[in-house]
């Protein structure tokens, strides 16, 4: 059965790449070769990735490459991903990564280097223009190897390029703060405040990630780069148990205290809701949240938010995240695929984004359209404070991330136990695993010498 | 009637049963009614039993864009896939351990009851393992193949029972009448075999139906169940409420059809394993 | 039959149990001792020899999940139990209709326990929960039901209760309903009251049936991970982590193969010993000619 409606794709495509052929036989065409060919994507189900799927179909008709889209909840994504990439031919051309796995997925060789095909004339579009993709979200998706193995750096490679990337901004419900008499704050300090007026006056301040796991960590780290605090220092000795780190647990305790009911469940999902439904008046967290807001579909409070810069503490400090896409090392259909991911990411692909309801990944493109969103000069005033450590995007990471953060971080929100021994609990376990992994041992070398 | 000083009571005995009925079909409910809401009802805090205008667009959207049909052809292709496995192996291994005596009986017959008892999460990192190396990729084949072996031992614990009931005297007077082990095990027995056959093929079907966690690991976007379909539903904007009730309610359906056309046979089946005979 | 005739006929399934049960099993005590992640060859994954299980005799996380497990265990069987015999003293006496009503007692029991997780995550949620809003009326604050330690543990128990309490209630009237009428009799003509009669007469008749039943659900709970991957997916923290979610998240989650296979061996010997008990009390399989 698997043969058979793979051929019946097959078919399918070749039927629309003979209906193309007739139109583009005059020129030379560079999807040309492809036609006909199915790609097999993997990516995540959000909303912008849901809006890409226009942009997939306009592909196939521009091109008779056919596109079938595999859409996952994104934590469940890397089972499948690692699944399909350790195989002999896996079964997906294009995977779609958050940024937390580049490390893992590189180290693991799972990925193909994308100068492979940079250097390929016939592929590569000479107006691509790299240079206008946010080196942000490009350092922090796409390239592997550089400082820390994560960081820019001479030693990095390009993997990948950002497909849904973004960056953490304030953003806030007009109607309510004009209400109340508030100002958008721009430290924690005025955050801190204003949440307490909010909650003092019965409305529910500030909604966060907080569900056991990755999402509590991502609530928390949000706060931890603007306080100044790090997961590692220099040495990779963990430092969560920091005083910066543990006024960040504070405050997502206070957040949880005087925010809307439930943010101990909210996955990112949830979270999101909390906001769009008006269940909550204040949102720090991804970019996404603007294009969300105007989405009918998802959102009752179009026209009512205001964006901000994310508030600093000691220092500006935003989030790096978000998706990065590219090619498996055992995909059979590599240079197609990064025809459809260039399509996908170039000047022409990231303006239709933005239209479909997506986020761009361009600063050109933030620029062109600042005067029709709000929220987009604000990212752009925004990209520069984005940490590159913000966290660390280590193999190791995920365990850190789930195991010893994820459930520090929910006693810290659950329980009115005190922070710091819960902190430094989590410290020692996470010395633990980097012990495990050996990133003392050029340290113990040093010494022994 | 009682000879007892407790006074049996008609209607409190039916007052009882009525609630403890709406206490299992409230929720059943919810989920039904849930799957014919729009948005807008499913996500207002105030519950709606009944009076809304039901709306089949959650399951035009599952039709339409949520691959129902693939995930259905799946679940039917590995749920009827592994039940004729488990009834077939499982028949001939419960017949001869009800009839035929040879070394090494009572260990086959305790470690099958041993194995019946393994959890699925033991099974999901070995045969993880298993795929991958392997390299395995006929994702069907695989889950119908790890869901006979969880099915059955379960499955010849029943027809053991069943085939215990069937006198032996009419496979002794076939056997008179020279007919080989087969042809009294096709002519005499499989026709007073056909309940048997029923509540072990009910329980594995359910089974293999209903499963989640080996087929969420096991299978890739083609091979995906009707459950980890269901579950794709809960999505990084949240839970597609609507939507998944209306998957739901569309899984239940076989189990549900069953149990109205063979309640007794799966009641017999449940008692089985506690109540001999 | 011949000589060889039961061996052709046993060994199907029993090749298949071997490959799909025993294998997997041998396999997990074998993978145990690497450290194999996803999307490596296994023949690349380095030998750590007993250093998984040295760690899990002193992780609390793994001690933090079996007692999860045993709390669940004691709330969830007993509830059940005292609930389901109960019900069945009272509903004993067959009356018009019954059958319709076991019919639809069975119901939680055939559907997918996907199912079972979602609607009841629907029911528990904080925003949108008929649960909360139905408290309202009793002037209770509406509560995070997933979010609490103590309230999720509450809601996977309540859960399992509503699921699994008509099971026992079954197999128990069944087993009433199967008892020999003429010791019945006999009790009643010594003028035993109807309390002494059920603790005296009628419950050490079902005794096999209630330990056996107690057994399988005992067995239930070390298997039981789809209902809480759903409805709280073991959280918040660890707080309804059972043991075999707790190997699931391990293994899929923090990608740790090697050290989930190690704590799946300690279920398995957990599980299997009770299995062990069940054998001892009666494997029906095992008849008087045979031993």
């Amino acid at each position: 059965m698997k043969t058979g409606s793979g051929t019946l794709w097959t078919l399918a495509g070749a039927a629309a790449g003979a209906l193309m052929m007739g139109a583009v036989t005059a020129h030379a065409n560079p999807y040309e070769k492809y036609e006909g060919t199915t790609l097999v994507v993997s990516w995540p189900a959000l909303a912008h990735f849901t809006a890409a799927e226009t942009l997939l179909e306009e592909f196939t008709e521009e091109t008779g490459i056919d596109v079938e889209v595999d859409a996952l909840q994104y934590l469940k994504l890397r089972d499948r991903q690692l699944l399909e990439m350790s195989k002999d031919e896996g079964e997906y051309d294009i995977v779609s990564w958050v940024v937390m796995w580049k490390g893992e997925y590189v180290s693991k060789g799972l990925l193909t280097p994308l100068s492979q095909f940079f250097t390929s004339g016939s592929l590569v579009d000479p107006q691509f223009d790299i240079d206008d993709v946010a080196d942000a979200y490009l350092q922090n998706g796409g390239v592997v190897g550089g400082k820390k193995g994560y960081m820019p750096g001479k030693s990095g490679a390009l993997y990948g390029l950002p497909f849904g990337a973004e960056t953490s901004i304030l953003a806030y419900r007009k109607d309510i703060f004009e209400e109340q008499g508030l100002a958008a704050p721009t430290t924690y300090d005025e955050l801190i405040d204003v949440m307490s007026k909010l909650h003092a006056a019965g409305i529910p301040a500030l909604t966060s990630r907080g569900k056991t796991g990755h999402q509590v960590t991502a609530g928390w780290l949000l706060h931890l780069a603007p306080m100044g605090g790090k997961i590692f220092d220099d040495a990779w000795n963990p430092v969560i148990n920091s005083p910066e780190a543990v006024k960040a647990a504070e405050f997502m305790r206070h957040t949880v205290k005087t925010g809307p009911k439930g943010i101990e469940t909210f996955g990112f999902g949830e979270a999101s809701a909390a906001f769009l439904q008006g269940d909550a008046a204040l949102y720090l967290d991804t970019l996404k949240i603007a294009a969300m807001s105007r989405n009918p579909k998802l959102s009752k409070v179009d026209g009512k938010v205001g964006y901000a810069l994310h508030p600093t503490d000691v220092r500006c400090g935003s989030e790096t995240g978000g998706f990065a896409m590219g090619i498996p090392a055992n995909s059979q259909n590599k240079d197609a695929a990064f025809l459809l991911i260039q399509y996908l990411t170039n000047k022409a692909g990231d303006q239709r984004m933005v239209e479909l309801g997506g986020d761009p990944v361009r600063i050109s493109t933030l620029m062109n359209n600042a005067d029709l969103f709000e929220d987009y000069p604000v990212v752009a005033e925004q990209l520069p404070c984005a940490d590159p450590d913000w966290r660390p995007l280590i193999p190791e990471w995920n365990e850190l991330n789930i195991d010893v953060l994820g459930q520090a971080l929910t006693q810290v929100i659950t329980t009115d136990d005190p922070i710091q021994p819960i902190m430094d609990a989590a410290n020692e376990k996470a010395r633990a695993i980097m012990e495990r992994e050996g990133y003392y041992r050029w340290a113990s070398y040093r010494e022994g010498n | 009637m009682s000879p007892f000083r407790h006074k049996s009571n008609v209607f409190g005995h039916y007052a009882t049963l009525i609630v403890l009925a709406l206490i299992t079909l409230i929720p059943i409910w919810v989920m039904v009614s849930t799957g014919f809401k729009n948005d807008v009802l499913v996500q207002q805090k105030e519950p709606v039993w009944f009076l809304f205008v039901p709306t089949i667009e959650n399951y035009e959207y599952i039709m339409n864009r949520g691959k129902f049909d693939r995930y259905l052809w799946n679940s039917i292709i590995v749920g009827v896939g592994s039940t004729v496995f488990t009834l077939v192996f499982g028949g001939f291994c419960a017949y001869a351990l009800a009839r035929t005596e040879f070394r090494g009986r009572v260990l086959v017959a305790n470690s099958t009851l041993l194995v019946r008892m393994v959890p699925p999460a033991v099974l999901a990192v070995p045969a993880f393992a298993m795929v991958v190396n392997f390299g395995l990729d006929n994702d069907r084949a695989v889950l119908i193949f790890f869901y006979t072996a969880l099915n059955l031992p379960f499955a010849i614990w029943l027809l053991f029972g069943f085939y215990k009931q069937i006198p032996v005297e009419l496979e002794e007077a076939a056997i008179v009448d020279g007919a080989s082990p087969m042809q009294v095990f096709v002519r005499v027995l499989l026709p007073l075999m056909t309940s048997g056959y029923a509540v072990a093929g009910i329980f594995t079907f359910r089974i293999s139906w209903n499963e989640f966690i080996l087929a969420l690991l096991l299978t890739s976007r083609k091979t995906r169940t009707l459950p980890v379909g269901a579950a794709g539903f809960i999505t990084d904007t949240g839970v597609e409420w609507g939507r998944i009730m209306a998957m739901g309610t569309l899984i239940v359906i076989p189990p549900l059809l069953f149990t109205f056309f063979a309640a007794r046979q799966i009641i017999a089946g449940m008692t089985a394993g506690a109540v001999k005979g | 039959m011949q000589r060889l005739g039961p061996y052709f006929f046993i060994l199907p399934a029993v090749a298949i149990m071997a490959t799909g049960l025993l294998y997997p099993v041998i396999q997990a005590f074998y993978l145990s001792f690497f450290d194999w992640k996803i999307g490596t060859d296994l023949e690349d994954a380095p030998w750590v020899g007993f250093r998984h299980f040295i760690r899990m005799a002193t992780d609390a996380d793994v001690l933090e999940s079996i007692t999860v497990t045993l709390r669940f265990g004691f709330w969830t069987i007993t509830i059940e139990m005292l609930l389901g015999v109960a019900l069945a003293l009272l509903l004993e006496k067959p009356i018009r209709g019954a059958s319709l009503f076991r019919t639809v007692f069975i119901l939680p029991l055939m559907i997918s326990p996907v199912v079972v997780g979602l609607i009841w995550r629907y029911l528990f949620d904080a925003r949108i929960g008929w649960i909360n809003y139905y408290l309202g009326y009793l002037g209770i604050e509406p509560q995070v039901w997933l979010g609490d330690a103590d309230l999720a543990f509450f809601a996977i128990v309540f859960t399992d209760i509503w699921q699994w309490t008509p099971f026992i209630f079954i197999i128990v009237i069944a087993g009433l309903q199967a008892l020999p009428s003429e010791v019945l009799e006999a009790s009643k003509i010594d003028g035993a009251n109807w309390w002494q009669h059920i603790l005296f007469v009628k419950l050490p008749m079902i005794r096999s049936i209630l330990v056996i039943a107690l057994l399988l659900r005992l067995i239930d709970v070390f298997r039981a991970l789809e209902v809480m991957y759903i409805l709280t997916g073991g959280g918040p923290g660890r707080a309804t982590e059972l043991l075999s979610l707790h190997i699931y998240n391990r293994a899929f989650d923090t990608q740790q193969l090697g050290y989930a296979s190690a704590i799946s061996v300690l279920l398995i010997l957990i599980v299997f010993s009770l299995s062990f008990a069940i054998l001892v009390i009666g494997n029906p399989m095992k008849d008087k000619a045979d031993v």
